[in-house]
């Protein structure tokens, strides 16, 4: 009893630096939310050790929105390029490393990120070109999303899987219509409107009215009658100003980002495969009350001792709703005039993610199955070999001692693949806003890169565009 | 007694091998440098790289160079067409360093001593600068006077555009270059080049 009361310990002592360790995404949430951009870039700076060579591409992707947020477009840019060459470098999967991933968990795969994630990477790559005012870079962005995107829906079949992003058309569309494109602009509008209808059942996003103007807009500009008419009929209700009054106007697009992206935590699933087993983990739940990462070393001891349980870890998403259902952006001219536009919802982030994790699903319930089924079957191998080898005295207490280690290693090592990219928002809103040349005074929640309390003025150009972001944290 | 003598031969083995592997796939991770020529081809990644900038601006200058509308104009006018180098504007995938591309056509240009070859909008901007500035901090004598530029009679403007195809990892990667000469006083365009490269990558799903 001794022996056994000493081995339970010294096992405790030894699993419970499996912990997780003090999520730094605390400290950038909390940095986003008083809108201290530089703080929260460097929380994720400070972490890149906890991020490890695993992580790389996730890495990239928490401070390329960090690094936007701080205005510091260029090095934004060069962390999410490494990203993005980092997500083609994985393409190439090692049969060393999925099988590392295959006898331990999914978390020692290197992270290449969820398809929409993927297309997040070129569409934040975009915004800082056109923010930085390097308009053709940011189309150079807008081809190679048309590219990403292409390849998706090559690939993938199944029709109502993500294939295709409503909001990333909608942005090249902005783009090349910013850019003199008209006709490319009005391609990417009709994807987006096509996107957006398709997906009107997951993706928890409606199509923007700003979008029906801009495809009644581009479809009249083009002379392209018949489509004209077919969206005159589609939106009946919606005007919209020609091209050619809009060209001797000025345009500010708004992007407000709102509220924080889903989490993702362990769900446990306690196999029993004997009858006191099940009793036990009965009674576990019951102390327990849930199968919470924190009871994860008095689990591995408890079913390491009794040696018939198997534990599977699966993934969970926890939503993080925003509060915000809009925002308005208001500008006023140097004669006091001022304009007002509210935002609308371009991107649901979380029902993005739920449909990616819902994707995987299978594959990854099947893949842990396999993978608990493994250890248990070394960990019985590995006990009973130990049993006959310590002979008849001591096969009691060795397989014990043995049974503990392996089976409760086995449970303590079982955990879900919780990376996702964090720093993105629950929720992606967008205005765009026409105005006469001039001097304006932005009057709107939070600016990223820019010092709220002193506001911004904008020196706006016929025919110029200007892209603000804003991040809002509720 | 034999077996134990035995098995602790294998486990020795065992454990030399599993040193050896370690010490084996540590010298993955070295980095090594090679100087090379700046004329060997390197395709890394496939992307548009120098030895594609500088191809391109060597073939299309020589082409440009060898077609009629230099001997008409050499002769109409009994001397060198001037030329400067306008835009080219980048309409890939790639964030392609144009103006690397724009001074391998300068070179090549100027280098042909079949033209004369002046700066451009940018670089005409910080000359003019300077002479500005002689004609208030430097010598009389030795001030350069204003109005005394050589006027270009052709620009050499284009675009570098791509077509990507992409399916189960094989990458095929079209590279389009046009590059016009455009009479400055007609705007006729007096020659079109075009240089296609065509790249194709293919990765591995799986390696070991």
């Amino acid at each position: 009893m001794c022996r056994q009361s000493l081995l339970a310990g010294s096992f405790a002592a030894l699993i419970a630096g499996c912990g997780p360790p003090v999520s730094h995404y605390l400290l950038v949430e909390n940095s986003l939310r008083v809108s201290d951009f530089q703080q929260a870039d460097a929380a994720v700076r400070q972490a890149e050790k906890e991020y490890g060579t695993k992580s790389l591409v996730l890495y990239g992707m928490d401070r390329g929105m960090t690094l936007q947020l701080a205005g510091d477009y260029q090095q934004s840019n060069l962390v999410l390029e490494r990203s993005e060459e980092e997500v083609d470098r994985l393409y190439t999967r090692t049969v060393r490393t999925e099988t590392a991933a295959f006898l331990t968990s999914d978390t020692t795969l290197p992270y290449e990120g969820d398809p929409y994630e993927q297309v997040m990477i070129n569409v934040l790559k975009a915004l800082n070109y056109a923010m930085s005012g390097e308009w053709q870079d940011a189309l150079v962005e807008a081809r190679r999303l048309d590219h990403r995107l292409n390849v998706l829906s090559d690939r993938v079949k199944d029709k109502g899987a993500y294939r295709e992003d409503g909001y990333a058309r909608y942005l090249t569309g902005i783009l090349y219509e910013s850019t003199g494109d008209i006709n490319n602009a009005f391609i990417a509008y009709r994807k987006a409107y096509e996107t957006y209808e398709s997906t009107r059942a997951w993706s928890k996003t409606g199509l923007p009215v700003q979008l029906k103007r801009d495809l009644l807009r581009t479809a009249d500009a083009l002379h392209l009658s018949q489509e004209l008419i077919d969206y005159q009929r589609a939106f009946p209700d919606v005007s919209w100003l020609s091209i050619q009054e809009q060209q001797q106007l000025a345009q500010v697009v708004l992007i407000s980002y709102n509220g924080r992206a889903p989490r993702k935590e362990d769900q446990f699933l306690d196999l029993p495969i004997s009858l006191d087993a099940l009793q036990l983990v009965l009674l576990n739940r019951g102390i327990a009350q849930s199968n919470r990462y924190q009871n994860r070393a008095a689990d591995s001891i408890l079913y390491g001792l009794n040696g018939r349980v198997v534990r599977v870890a699966l993934p969970r998403l926890v939503p993080q709703k925003t509060q915000v259902p809009v925002d308005t952006l208001t500008l006023v001219s140097d004669g006091e005039a001022r304009v007002t536009a509210r935002t609308e919802l371009v991107q649901n982030v979380t029902a993005l993610a739920d449909k990616a994790l819902s994707e995987r699903m299978a594959g990854i319930t099947v893949k842990a199955l396999a993978r608990a089924a493994l250890k248990f079957s070394l960990a019985e191998g590995a006990t009973r070999g130990a049993q006959q080898a310590a002979g008849k005295d001591a096969a009691p207490w060795v397989g014990l001692a043995v049974g503990l280690l392996t089976k409760g290693l086995a449970v303590a090592s079982e955990e879900a693949d919780k990376r996702s990219w964090r720093t993105l928002p629950d929720e992606i809103h967008l205005a765009r806003l026409w105005v006469p040349a001039g001097q304006y005074h932005v009057q709107s929640p939070i600016f990223a890169g820019v010092d709220s309390r002193s506001g911004r003025t904008l020196s706006l150009a016929a025919g110029g565009t200007v892209i603000l972001v804003q991040r809002v944290v509720q | 007694m034999r077996v134990s003598v035995g098995g602790g031969r294998a486990r020795s083995r065992m454990v030399v091998l599993i040193l050896g592997f370690l010490a084996i796939s540590g010298c993955g991770h070295e980095t090594k440098v090679t100087r090379v020529d700046t004329g060997v081809v390197t395709d890394l990644s496939g992307r548009w790289n120098d030895t594609d900038s500088r191809m391109v601006a060597e073939s299309m200058v020589t082409e440009a160079l060898n077609y009629p509308w230099l001997d008409t104009f050499s002769q109409s006018k009994h001397r060198q067409p001037v030329v400067v180098v306008g835009t080219v504007l980048n309409n890939s995938h790639e964030h392609i360093n144009v103006q690397t591309f724009v001074t391998d056509l300068e070179r090549e240009l100027t280098n042909s001593q079949k033209v004369t070859f002046v700066a451009g909008k940018g670089e005409r901007d910080e000359v003019r600068n300077e002479r500005k500035e002689q004609a208030m901090y430097a010598r009389e004598d030795t001030q350069k006077a204003p109005g005394k530029e050589i006027g270009a009679d052709y620009m050499m403007k284009g675009t570098i555009a791509t077509i990507l195809d992409e399916a189960d990892g094989t990458t095929a990667m079209f590279y389009q270059v046009d590059l016009q000469m455009v009479d400055l006083e007609s705007n006729a365009k007096v020659w079109f080049g075009q240089k296609k490269i065509k790249k194709v990558v293919e990765k591995k799903r799986t390696v070991f």
